[in-house]
């Protein structure tokens, strides 16, 4: 079964990511939680982790170096990410990706929109 | 366009963005009315959050509300009943300044290039708790005082019976 991260500054986000996603059907097992990109880059590589969902702007390493980072490191390097973010526009859409992120999402989302975003990598019940 | 002007679109944004957040993530009733300069500099309010953005022009977007709406708000999106002040209900109003600030943001940035936001800060006010002469303690209801020497754009919204706004400050930045 899929263990996913979340990586978030805000509690308060990776909670309602978390309900939503337990909510929409999609299956997943475990659920891991970090707080920014450097503790994130520890969970995914400490972890069995099959998802990876990633703000953009956090303290200590931003979202995007997380991706990159992830992404250069040769350790679990193709573990899917999604970008679940504030950050807008085609710019940020395409760096993301360039760097190595599998999908998008802008914040504010309804519960529909991350689940059509996460279909793509979880199964649905 | 005058400096006045660029606000008055930007405060046609963050009225957008509220309205789509609160139909996205809140799910509570909102009201709003007309942007309009808050001619006190002194912003009297419970609770701010607030977030920078800088590049071609920088400014504040803040959010200014009673702690009462703050539990409210955070109640909705945690999906529980919330009583007291805590940290986790400042996360929660930082979080709505940061969805309102990024949305403004990205169309800012299709307009005039790349900004920067930053990670989203949030002032809370503490009751003030006075000991009389007689040993009975007194609190005051204190609210934040926020100073600021230009203008507030500030658009009023209403939600579920409570007032809140948000406040924009713009400046273009030296080239």
């Amino acid at each position: 079964m899929p263990k996913v991260l979340i990586i978030d500054d805000s509690a308060v986000m990776r909670k309602i990511i978390q309900r939503n996603i337990q909510q929409s059907g999609l299956l997943v097992d475990e659920f891991v939680e970090a707080g920014d990109g450097r503790e994130g880059l520890e969970k995914a590589t400490a972890n069995n982790i099959d998802l990876i969902l990633c703000d953009w702007n956090m303290p200590n390493m931003t979202g995007i170096d997380f991706v990159k980072a992830l992404r250069g490191s040769g350790q679990k390097s193709n573990i899917p990410i999604v970008m679940v973010t504030t950050e807008g526009g085609e710019a940020k859409i395409e760096e993301a990706k360039n760097s190595g992120a599998n999908g998008y999402l802008t914040k504010p989302f309804t519960p529909d929109q991350l689940k059509s975003k996460l279909g793509n990598f979880l199964l649905v019940k | 366009m005058a400096i006045e002007g660029i606000m008055e679109n930007v405060a046609s944004d963050i009225t957008s963005a509220t309205k789509t957040l609160f139909e996205t993530m809140i799910m509570l009733d909102l009201k709003y009315d007309n942007s309009f300069f808050e001619d006190d500099t002194q912003i009297k309010t419970d609770v701010i959050g607030m977030v920078s953005f800088t590049g071609k022009y920088h400014g504040v977007i803040a959010l200014f509300c009673s702690k009462k709406f703050a539990l409210k708000v955070a109640s909705t999106m945690l999906m529980t009943d919330l009583t007291d002040f805590t940290n986790e209900v400042k996360d929660a109003v930082g979080e709505v300044s940061n969805m309102i600030a990024g949305n403004v943001k990205t169309k800012l940035t299709a307009q005039y290039g790349e900004m920067n936001l930053s990670i989203p800060i949030v002032i809370a006010g503490e009751g003030l708790s006075i000991t009389a002469v007689n040993n009975h303690p007194v609190v005051a209801e204190t609210t934040l005082s926020c100073f600021s020497k230009d203008p507030w754009l500030m658009t009023p919204f209403i939600s579920s019976g409570e007032k809140f706004d948000v406040g924009l400050l713009l400046k273009e930045s030296s080239k």
